[in-house]
């Protein structure tokens, strides 16, 4: 079981161990240690025990398949949300991300899909030492770039319906964003959240 | 999935208020349009839109409450909002949505001198 963790005793004045690994063997890893603990000294040791796992040792890209049916952009976003949330983004660039993920899988849903349900949503989570890259791939044949919306003429001019706002808060809440559109094949949007240090 | 919204209407003194919980989006976001068409029907001039905190609103809701601020513009009404998020409120301030309404962080602050 031991190696499903990595374990470093530090001595001092007193015993750190950190655990690094799956979480099913610390009950033992705790009960082995405790004891070698114990027996220096016989100084009361210190734990330091996380449940968090090394990410860098881990699968590092996560893939979703979702059908083009509205609504089904909230598996993903709130996927995206527990990403976030491990890889320790604030509060608020978790929201970010879940917006921008949500305007990404609609347009992809919506423009790039044109609503079928059999065309597939694929959309992957890639963990790298200071980004997190989200790629959403519809199966269309090119949605081409929006023309950037702008709020004062919509109002004016009474436009119905005015579009390209998702594209707008993509491109704002994002650090980077990236399209690419293979022609009679299928569109991509690369989202990067840049991981703080 | 997204078909998830509670749109509801009520009046204090002279301002319309319109409650709103659920997913804001593009069909959904009709719901809304309709209670402001209602209100504007029977003369409303201060209408006070009332998110739920959990709201979802994504660019197809945003889109919809432009076209409310637009013909706002037209009915002489002026339009406040208020139990948005943070998150939300940014989102709105980014569209330039503030540069027509006011975002109130409760609604005894938002009826206050309206």
């Amino acid at each position: 079981m031991l190696h499903h963790a990595q374990v470093s005793l530090n001595t001092s004045t007193y015993d750190v161990v950190r655990f690094v690994g799956d979480a099913e063997p610390y009950d033992d890893l705790i009960d082995n240690c405790g004891s070698a603990g114990r027996m220096r000294d016989g100084n009361q040791a210190t734990w330091e025990h996380t449940e968090e796992p090394n990410l860098m040792e881990l699968e590092k890209t996560f893939e979703l398949h979702i059908p083009s049916v509205l609504g089904f952009e909230k598996v993903v976003v709130d996927f995206a949300a527990s990403v976030g949330k491990i890889l320790h983004l604030p509060a608020e660039r978790i929201e970010d991300l879940k917006t921008a993920v949500a305007e990404a899988c609609t347009n992809a849903i919506e423009h790039g899909n044109k609503m079928k349900p059999s065309a597939r949503v694929s959309v992957s989570f890639t963990i790298e030492e200071s980004k997190l890259q989200v790629a959403v791939q519809d199966e269309g044949s090119g949605i081409g770039q929006a023309t950037p919306p702008s709020l004062e003429q919509t109002i004016s001019r009474k436009k119905e319906r005015p579009r390209g706002w998702g594209i707008f808060l993509i491109k704002n809440l994002m650090d980077e964003v990236e399209f690419e559109t293979r022609p009679g094949g299928w569109n991509v949007v690369r989202m990067v959240v840049r991981l703080q240090e | 999935m997204s078909n998830d919204i509670e749109v509801t209407i009520h009046n204090k003194d002279d301002v319309a208020i319109i409650n709103i919980k659920g997913d804001v989006a593009a069909v959904t976001g009709e719901a809304i349009e309709e209670a402001y068409q209602e209100v504007s029907l029977i003369g409303s001039t201060k209408i006070l839109l009332v998110f739920d905190k959990e709201c979802y609103i994504n660019s197809g809701g945003i889109a919809i409450l432009i076209g409310i601020v637009s013909e706002s513009q037209d009915n002489k009404q002026i339009i406040r909002i208020t139990g948005l998020s943070e998150h939300f409120h940014k989102i709105f301030d980014m569209v330039g949505l503030t540069r027509y309404i006011d975002i109130f962080p409760s609604e005894a602050a938002a009826l206050e001198g309206f």
